[in-house]
């Protein structure tokens, strides 16, 4: 038992350094002396090489977790480390654990069996509930439609919500410094991407899609640098000298293959005589070299004439071409851009609504796409190339856009990729439709009979960050086991193990004030039995403590009932395992 | 077979700050780039253990790849600050040593992590509104008119480089070629877009660094002057050129994965060879008169050029490939079996032959406005040679950073120590307002401040290595240096100009030692009928970057609490 606690302590004090709003940075060095840094404590937790199969287990859960939300993966290891505690005192305390002397280490690792269980049984049964009575009407609801009020009307006071909540996340995740300015750059972004015909979640799900097209990291500057540029930028160089006429429109065509036709594929034989005397005996097979090359070439030439004759004059390849495709592309004054990723090559056949040509013998109108410009841009050391579609924005009413992040070195650049990619992700769990939800937690019971539930929680709940969550559920918590014990004593567990997660709870907003010494909203609650009108004091200390404008994320149904059946599911599993273990030592 | 070995765990470090054997080694990194910093900074010699050749330098992009440590926290900083030098090329050592004093002035005042970081972002946003203010203090205009400030610009970046042991005619010289080869790169007369040249690096050894020279166009390592002797005749007409980007060697071409079954009595290599002579004739027949190929040319094929009178270049290389393009106009041609088109010529209005050492150059000339070209480099040994070419190709960028932002910073310390100045002014009228804004004391947001003067000042001291004394004049707080053996009170007979040569020193002046307790006081500006001219410039773009990446990678160093190292 005891074994199971410190391991999970361990990790929470990885994961402490980082947590809340005053927490830091973790620099990780790989074993190829690259450099992370990250404040993402699922990033955290899965670059320890660790060894114990228990804290490996949990690190798994925490994993799974995050890649879903997007974000609490701290304070799944925080709670879970706090629930293991709080287990663990009980047991110790449990006076029927101490009077049975002949096995004491059985009985405790029963109790703690049983505790463990019953807990879930009521995180299961109890705790949507709980939340949708208790919390959400603290909550407030955030609409999609922010992003673009936002963008038209900037002195609109109301439309900040999802401003405010992409900067309480970028602060847990990047700091305080730069959290507004790239939450900004964040919401132009996604009001850019914005479809207007569509749900908010295809649009997000979109950028989701396509984030490792749509950004550049650039090392070498401040991150002040940052921006947004037009259009799309492909991320490879002119293989030939880049355009120097502003003509416009210009066309582009996509290859996803070679110009130049396979000479001879892997199987096949070219037969060579001698030149001349093979012209005279008139052997079509029996051609000279020369003639066969001299055959391949003027191929090349015709593709590339029919290529002019529809006014192309840039080619993309999805794969490296030969010179001679180069020199004749140059002379015929198109430019190529080669190598281009399979990403890049599809986001640019969908925003210019063209098709990749396979087949070059077959290149129809279809296939060109027709550009705003297509020019050389300088990011950082690379130069890249450039393309904005003109007439999107009258087409789908989205106005293509990509980001450059600026850091001084690698590690940055990829840290707040990294945050931008979790930010999205986490406003999509935030926008999920609720029968989804419902349907992820499947081992619950109630979920479809709960219509109670359905009405109340909207998508897009938010509320205030600091703790509040867990100082209002944990209210909710001691109401209810108090409200339960009175009403009927037939089952004392219950409020036991309620009052237990209650207390549990509470390690989170003790952690996000610790720094600070002024008030703690903490004490203030746990040793008075306030009622809720004293919790909407608790969210006021919170306020003083600057954080009351920062809005964090609850779509918490899901998380929180995510993190109670992982947590559970993996100190179930823990219980189990380390109660198999047993016997063997007394052996 | 592989084997599988039992990964290690990894090492993990709590609060690295706090951590004494991380300190030392930052405290070390620190007085090693001090020691390099400036005109007068020490060299530094490198060399491995198991042999390699030695290399002197004083540069921070040379010198910092060469500092390999197994230290998480100095790998970071190194990175960060050779990211600025590689998109910049100057200013690094000022970066690194601002980041590193920004780190150890924030540990010793031991204020909280947060509250540090706050205070030099702000504070770091005053400065930079500050220097691109129209009326900021330490700001120079570039005048494209004149080229003074621009040999100013670039003679202080040579001469901050000791490793090139120049004296002070070589390094005016130097940078005289540097801004002349720059100029030559800018096309005058082109509507639309405009795309610089190139200049080509040529260095030859042995020779005295007064031998250097720029010379318009491209020149072209040959080996035998044979043929180009007879040729004085090719003066009068543009010259028709022709430039080969495959390689003409008579080799097969990439087929696929094929077979190819070659019957009895053909003879593959005699009938390729036909098929270049081919080439060679229709070359011959439009009168070509220089021949260019990227790769090898077969030895026949050269012979029939040769002997047609045509001068052949063969292996130019791809880096050569591009000048060369742009200078000539023509297009590369990469097909044998199709007549060459007669678009895919170039010209070449003039060859010459120029001889450096045991290097023969054929000189190409345009036929048209030039943007391409050739800078010849010579200096007495080798190591001093590829320093001088780091340091020219360094201030050829730099230059041409003027051309986006035209304004240059004052030198020699002085734009550090009037920074520092303002922003003590600036930020000591509203300690109130701005520490509430923070969320710090207003102690705390003082103690903060002076750390991040401190530390530009430093900065400017590290300029001093013969012991001497830093000081700051209490009217433009500009930086004075004061010899070892000279005492505060002569200085108005001892200082002849600040360190950037913008101010002279008179009796009515008062100065101050720097890293003392001085009198707050609001930077004056200077006369606009100033007659000095400043004789120590830096760039401004340059300059303002590495400001804003000294200061973000030491606020990112304070912000780390943990560090995970993996060390399989």
């Amino acid at each position: 038992k005891k074994h199971v606690l410190q391991t999970v302590c361990a990790l929470e004090a990885v994961v402490l350094r980082s947590f809340g709003p005053d927490g830091g940075q973790v620099l990780f060095i790989r074993d190829t002396a690259e450099a992370m840094l990250s404040r993402s404590g699922s990033r955290i937790l899965t670059a320890l090489r660790l060894e114990h199969p228990l804290a490996r287990m949990v690190v798994e859960c925490v994993w799974k977790h995050s890649t879903v939300t997007g974000d609490g993966s701290k304070t799944f290891v925080l709670l879970l480390a706090s629930l293991l505690r709080m287990i663990h005192t009980t047991v110790c305390k449990d006076p029927t654990v101490s009077h049975t002397c002949n096995s004491r280490k059985a009985a405790e690792a029963a109790l703690a069996r049983r505790l463990a269980d019953e807990l879930l049984a009521f995180v299961l049964e109890d705790l949507d509930d709980l939340i949708t009575v208790g919390v959400v009407p603290y909550g407030c609801c955030v609409s999609w439609e922010d992003f673009t009020a936002k963008t038209q009307s900037p002195v609109h006071t109301n439309n900040h919500h999802v401003q405010k909540l992409l900067a309480s996340f970028f602060h847990t995740r990047l700091g305080y410094t730069h959290c507004d300015f790239i939450s900004n750059l964040a919401c132009e972004l996604f009001a850019s991407w914005k479809f207007k015909n569509d749900t908010p979640a295809l649009s997000l799900q979109f950028v989701n899609d396509n984030f490792p097209a749509l950004h550049t990291p650039v090392s070498g500057f401040p991150i002040d640098c940052s921006r947004l540029i037009e259009g799309q930028i492909i991320h490879r160089d002119f293989a030939t000298p880049c355009p120097q006429t502003e003509n416009q429109p210009v066309k582009a065509v996509i290859f996803t293959g070679y110009l130049e036709s396979e000479l001879l594929r892997a199987g096949e034989v070219l037969e060579v005589g001698c030149g001349e005397q093979v012209m005279e005996e008139n052997s079509s097979m029996k051609q000279s070299i020369v003639q066969f090359s001299a055959w391949a070439e003027r191929s090349l030439e015709w593709v590339i004439a029919d290529l002019q004759s529809l006014g192309v004059s840039v080619l993309l390849f999805a794969v490296k071409q030969s010179p001679a495709v180069l020199a004749l592309a140059t002379q015929a004054e198109m430019c190529v851009v080669e190598c281009i990723s399979e990403d890049e090559l599809s986001l640019f056949a969908q925003l210019s609504g063209s098709m990749p040509v396979s087949d070059f013998w077959m290149i129809q109108p279809e296939h060109v796409a027709s550009l705003a410009f297509c020019r050389p841009v300088l990011l950082g050391a690379h130069r890249y190339v450039h393309v904005a579609f003109h007439d999107l924005e009258e087409k789908v009413m989205v106005k293509p856009c990509s980001l450059v992040i600026c850091a001084p070195g690698e590690g940055q650049t990829d840290q707040y990729a990294c945050a931008f990619r979790d930010a999205i992700r986490m406003l999509l769990t935030a926008w999920e439709p609720l029968g989804m939800t419902a349907h992820t937690a499947s081992k619950r019971t109630c979920s479809n009979a709960s219509p109670f539930q359905q009405r109340v929680l909207e998508p897009g709940c938010v509320i205030p960050a600091g703790g509040t969550f867990e100082l209002l559920l944990h209210h909710t918590l001691r109401q209810h086991s108090r409200s339960r014990s009175v009403s009927d004593n037939t089952n004392m567990s219950l409020p036991a193990v309620s009052q237990l997660l209650a207390k549990a709870l509470l390690c989170v907003p003790q952690r996000i004030y610790s720094y600070k010494h002024k008030t703690n909203p903490v004490q203030n609650c746990s040793t008075k039995e306030c009622p809720l009108q004293d919790s909407k004091l608790s969210m006021h200390y919170c306020g003083q403590a600057h954080m009351s404008s920062n809005f964090f994320l609850i779509q918490y149904d899901l998380l929180f009932r995510q993190q109670f059946t992982n947590t559970f599911q993996s100190n179930d599993h823990t219980i189990t395992h380390f109660c198999t273990m047993l016997p063997l030592k007394h052996r | 077979m592989a084997r599988v070995v039992k990964k290690a765990p990894s090492v993990c470090t709590d609060l690295p700050l706090g951590n004494t054997d991380i300190c030392t080694k930052l405290h070390l990194l620190r007085q090693l780039l001090r020691s390099c910093f400036g005109p007068t900074g020490r060299l530094k010699q490198i060399h491995n253990n198991i042999g390699g050749y030695v290399v002197t330098t004083s540069t921070s992009s040379v010198l910092l790849p060469a500092i390999s440590s197994s230290q998480p926290f100095v790998n970071m900083l190194k990175t960060s600050i050779l990211n600025h030098v590689s998109r910049f090329s100057d200013c690094g050592l000022f970066a690194a040593i601002l980041c590193l004093t920004l780190i150890d002035q924030a540990n010793r005042a031991a204020l909280k992590r947060n509250v540090a970081i706050k205070v030099n972002k702000h504070l770091l946003g005053l400065c930079t509104s500050y220097l691109q203010r129209e009326d900021c203090g330490c700001k120079v205009k570039l005048d494209f008119s004149s080229s003074q400030n621009m040999i100013t610009l670039a003679r202080s970046i040579i001469s901050s480089k000791p490793a090139c042991v120049l004296t002070e005619p070589e390094t005016l010289h130097i940078s005289k070629l540097t801004v002349q080869a720059f100029l030559l790169t800018i096309p005058c007369d082109m509507p639309g877009i405009v795309s610089l040249g190139k200049t080509v690096t040529v260095s030859v050894e042995g020779y005295s660094v007064l031998d250097s020279a720029v010379f318009p166009g491209l020149l072209l390592n040959i080996t035998d002057t044979f043929c180009i002797s007879k040729a004085d005749h090719l003066h009068s007409t543009p010259l028709i050129v022709v430039v080969f980007s495959v390689s003409l060697a008579g080799d097969l071409s990439e087929l696929g994965d094929g077979i190819i079954q070659v019957h009895q009595g053909a003879d593959t290599d005699s009938q390729i060879l036909n098929q270049l002579l081919e080439v060679g004739k229709q070359v011959v027949k439009d009168e070509v008169k220089l021949f260019v190929c990227q790769k090898v040319i077969h030895p026949v094929l050269q012979q029939y050029l040769k002997s047609n009178g045509i001068i052949v270049v063969e292996r130019l290389g791809v880096t050569l490939m591009e000048p060369l393009i742009q200078l000539t106009g023509a297009q590369p041609v990469a097909s044998l079996h199709t007549t060459i088109p007669a678009k895919a010529y170039g010209k070449v209005r003039d060859l010459s032959i120029r001889q450096f050492g045991s290097q023969t150059m054929l000189h190409l000339h345009s036929p048209g406005e030039s943007v391409v070209c050739t800078m010849v480099l010579c200096h007495r040994n080798e190591t001093m040679l590829s320093e001088l070419k780091v340091v020219c190709q360094k201030t050829e960028h730099v230059l041409r950073l003027t051309l986006r932002e035209p304004s240059a910073l004052l030198g020699g310390g002085c734009t550090e120590t009037h920074l520092a100045a303002y922003v003590r002014h600036e930020s000591k009228n509203e300690v109130a307002q701005t520490a509430s804004v923070l969320g710090c004391s207003q102690m705390e947001y003082l103690l903060g401040m002076e750390g991040f003067c401190r530390s530009l000042e430093s900065v400017a001291t590290a300029l001093e290595h013969n012991g001497g004394n830093s000081l700051i004049d209490l009217t433009h707080a500009h930086h004075w240096t004061l010899p070892a053996d000279v005492v505060k009170d002569q200085m108005a007979d001892n200082f002849g100009l600040c360190g950037c040569g913008l101010v002279g020193s008179s009796p009515s002046k008062k100065w101050t030692y720097l890293n003392t307790q001085y009198t707050e006081l609001s930077p004056a500006l200077l006369p606009r009928d100033n007659v000095m001219q400043p004789c120590v410039l830096d760039s401004f773009a340059a300059k303002l970057n590495a400001l804003q990446v000294a200061v973000e990678t030491a606020n990112l160093a304070l912000d780390v609490t943990y560090i995970i190292q993996d060390v399989n």
